[in-house]
């Protein structure tokens, strides 16, 4: 009775591009006695990709042609077609998210990969999903421990923290091992802008051309550790912290106390096994790796080893960003399916509470205001209070979300999700009030916010289910 | 090495913060006593009573803490409070308290349960009593417009003791059930109290109308809902024979546990017969606010019915 989902995770990040295809196992885990309730059970990785180096036509546009090629290539090599994968995310990470053809690279490459295959970036998701491939997640629940990942890549340092197996803290800085790059030579080609603020505050600079001294690089790379420290709430904040946070994310703020510390990414590795030499790259990523592991910080931490380090992101969007919906659920057709890149419209708690009186106009405003906003030409009515309705109540609902709907364009789905468990009955009633006038999706037990996008797949095992990805989209 | 002593400072300085202030006060003066040890039994026992909240016997306090220890022993808020002492990790008990309604980290006095576990545990089995010996508010069912009657039980001590009986009808009820509803339905639905009537109050007024509703909107043409008291599962099957129905199902309350006494089950049939197996029904349980949602279920139901209608098969026949 069980179903498998193949999905597939490709990471297109600042220094490398990699690709991973996972298998899902999904069973009914409820016993014969209640309800069903479909969950994931199993995830096997069946087939890991090389690690390739990101191509890039220049310094703000990435090849996409060759990245393309890259991911057909490894298509290829594991047997694999598109039409096979069911599932998956295509995650743009660190600096090559703020690409100018980043969008345009995510929207091609998820065409390219399967039906139902998702573009996703913004760099609070890439932190949760890097934690998840590096383990984090599992640890924490494990042990009811808070496990804290951080993700040291080319161009920036995901943190995303769990306590157990629960999301407590997560953020981004601009911290990564390719910020300064060296030719063959050993002279600088390339320091980020992002740098120039620490480098005044040491007192140097490092101008393109000129040989890279190691010294300096090394008071570099130990201020940029010591600024993880930081932002890990292990050091104090100084002033340098808050400019550094990735635009677009969260600052790291954890009240718990850190029981496990992992690290991913691809300084990850020579955190954990040092290098002899640091120029090997042609970046200072050894030389952060170096300086992260002689601090004070890392040394009074409980470090333990990741379950992937430079593929724990790929591996996070292969096998961690696909989730199901509630079994209870209801939609008028599955030709609806699979629905793309739906704004999330979430309802605030006096909107909800207008809505279970029955009355539309709030919402109905809303709703006008949002789409014009977003551009789009549907959303996802998202209702996050309302928990054990009475039918009465149900039945208001529906009232005002089908009043709500006729805000949206002709012929649109009228889609809606709720975070608790009485999505069926509430999509019936409004099958029932639209006499068919415009499809109708009502799905449960997905936590989406303000700002989320939902993608929705087509429905698995006798349609008691749909598979769910929510991401944030932020690009450039 | 800098950064290490600060470190420890911070920690340290940060652990002093979180104490409570008596806690505070006392590792100063005695730094050797933990905070638990340093209460005098007396105030043990009565932070049971209170939950947690240490009260001073001496004090004028003393007159507020009958108002203050009138808590709903049986309430969710109250059992979600931890009774164990020191938990070496609060947090994953907290965790775990969330996943289960079971009577977890209530620590023990000895070799027995403590005071607040006992008397609630107790609490929740007067809850149970109740819910047994209690009948179906007749409001409600005027309400939903069922019409009752009754199994072959005189009283509810009949109905508990003798289960032959309550899956029975006389011939005047049998008769009754046939003038008042409507003949060979393509599905029966009926309520019976079962072995919990504050189920049925408590879920009967939401699962009917929305498994009702749901049925309609499928095409399906349910029979006239009526109320069974002192009923049995199995009265079904002699329903589904006085009324010809090609399915039947009724909404029954569950025997109550110590968790909650609200909790419903749907038993289902295809072509029910009085002593046919019990592999044939097929079983929706757990209906109540922690399980799924009256109104879910209904919805749900709805679709297991067409399902069966569709394969004519029920119970574990039909693989869904």
């Amino acid at each position: 009775m069980d179903s498998e989902l193949l999905s597939v995770g490709i990471d297109v990040g600042t220094s490398t591009t990699s690709v991973i295809f996972s298998s899902l196992l999904v069973r009914n885990t409820a016993s014969g006695f209640t309800v069903p309730a479909l969950s994931i059970i199993d995830k096997k990785i069946v087939y890991r990709g090389g690690i390739h180096v990101t191509p890039l036509l220049d310094e703000s546009h990435i090849d996409a042609g060759r990245v393309r090629e890259i991911v057909a290539g490894e298509y290829a090599k594991a047997g694999i077609t598109p039409a096979e994968v069911s599932t998956g995310a295509v995650i743009i990470t660190g600096e090559s998210a703020r690409k100018e053809n980043a969008a345009a690279l995510a929207a091609s490459l998820g065409e390219f990969c399967g039906d139902f295959v998702v573009a996703t970036a913004g760099p609070d998701l890439e932190s949760i999903i890097a934690a998840k491939g590096a383990g984090a997640q599992q640890l924490s629940q494990q042990r009811g421990c808070t496990a804290v990942n951080l993700d040291v890549g080319g161009g920036t340092s995901n943190l995303a923290a769990f306590c157990c197996g629960e999301l407590c803290a997560k953020g981004c800085y601009d911290v990564g091992g390719r910020l300064v790059r060296t030719d063959e030579a050993g002279a600088i080609t390339y320091v980020s802008e992002r740098l120039r603020p620490l480098l005044e505050e040491l007192g140097f600079s490092l101008p393109l051309g000129a040989p890279a001294g190691e010294e300096g690089l090394r008071a570099l790379t130990d201020r940029m550790a010591s600024l993880l420290g930081e932002a890990l709430g292990l050091l104090p904040v100084t002033d340098r912290l808050p400019p550094l946070q990735t635009a677009g994310s969260s600052a790291f703020s954890l009240k718990q106390k850190i029981d496990a510390l992992s690290f991913s990414g691809g300084v990850a590795d020579y955190i954990y096994h040092p290098a002899k030499d640091w120029r090997r790259y042609g970046d200072i990523g050894l030389l952060l790796a170096d300086s992260i592991r002689q601090s004070g910080w890392f040394r009074c931490c409980n470090v333990v080893p990741p379950l992937e380090t430079i593929r724990a992101t790929v591996v996070g969007a292969g096998s961690y960003t696909t989730t199901l919906s509630g079994s209870t659920i209801f939609y008028s057709g599955e030709g609806l399916f699979p629905l793309k890149n739906v704004p999330v419209l979430a309802l605030d708690p006096g909107t909800e509470r207008s809505c279970l009186a029955g009355e539309c106009g709030a919402l109905r405003e809303q709703a006008c205001w949002f789409l014009q906003q977003s551009d789009a030409d549907n959303l996802f009515f998202c209702l996050r209070q309302t928990q054990n309705p009475s039918y009465r109540e149900v039945g208001a609902l529906a009232g005002a979300l089908a009043g709500a709907a006729e805000e949206l364009p002709p012929g649109q789905p009228l889609l809606v999700l709720t975070r608790y468990d009485f999505s069926k009955s509430l999509g019936l009633a409004l099958w029932r009030l639209l006499k068919g006038q415009r499809p109708v999706v009502s799905i449960d037990s997905v936590q989406a916010g303000e700002g989320d996008y939902l993608d929705i797949g087509k429905p698995l095992m006798d349609g008691m289910a749909v598979p769910v990805v929510c991401k944030t989209l932020i690009y450039g | 090495m800098e950064d290490i002593l600060e470190m420890i400072t911070r920690a340290v300085m940060k652990e002093l913060e979180n104490l409570p202030p008596s806690d505070a006060a006392q590792v100063s003066a005695s730094p050797a006593k933990g905070p638990s040890q340093a209460a005098p039994p007396a105030q043990e026992a009565l932070r049971d009573l209170s939950g947690g909240a240490l009260v001073d016997l001496t004090s004028d306090a003393m007159v507020d803490l009958t108002s203050a220890a009138m808590v709903d022993l049986t309430s969710a808020a109250h059992k979600a409070v931890p009774t164990l002492q020191n938990p070496q990790n609060p947090e994953a008990l907290a965790g775990m308290k969330r996943r289960t309604p079971a009577r977890i980290g209530v620590g023990k006095a000895g070799p027995r349960l403590r005071t607040d576990t006992m008397l609630t545990l107790r609490a929740d089995h007067a809850v149970a009593r109740d819910a047994v010996f209690r009948d179906v508010d007749p409001a409600l069912l005027g309400e939903l417009g069922l019409f009752s009657v009754q199994t072959l039980c005189q009283d509810r001590n009949e109905h508990l003791t003798r289960p032959d009986l309550g899956r029975r009808f006389s011939p005047e009820t049998t008769n009754e059930l046939k003038a008042k509803c409507r003949q060979a339905p393509q599905v029966q639905i009926y309520l019976s109290d079962g072995l919990s009537s504050q189920a049925v109050d408590a879920n009967a007024r939401d699962i009917l109308p929305s498994l009702l509703d749901a049925l309609r909107d499928y095409g399906i043409t349910a029979g006239t809902p009526f109320f069974v008291r002192f009923g049995r599962v199995p009265a079904m099957d002699a329903v589904s024979e006085a009324l010809g129905a090609e399915v039947t199902c009724v909404l029954i309350g569950e025997r109550p546990g110590l968790a909650t006494a609200d909790s419903m089950s749907a038993y289902i049939a295809y072509k029910a017969t009085v002593g046919m197996p019990e592999a044939r029904r097929t079983v929706v349980s757990n209906i109540h606010k922690g399980g799924i949602p009256a109104v879910e279920a209904g919805a749900h139901i709805a679709g297991l019915i067409k399902t069966m209608l569709e394969r004519k098969k029920s119970g574990v026949e039909l693989q869904l």
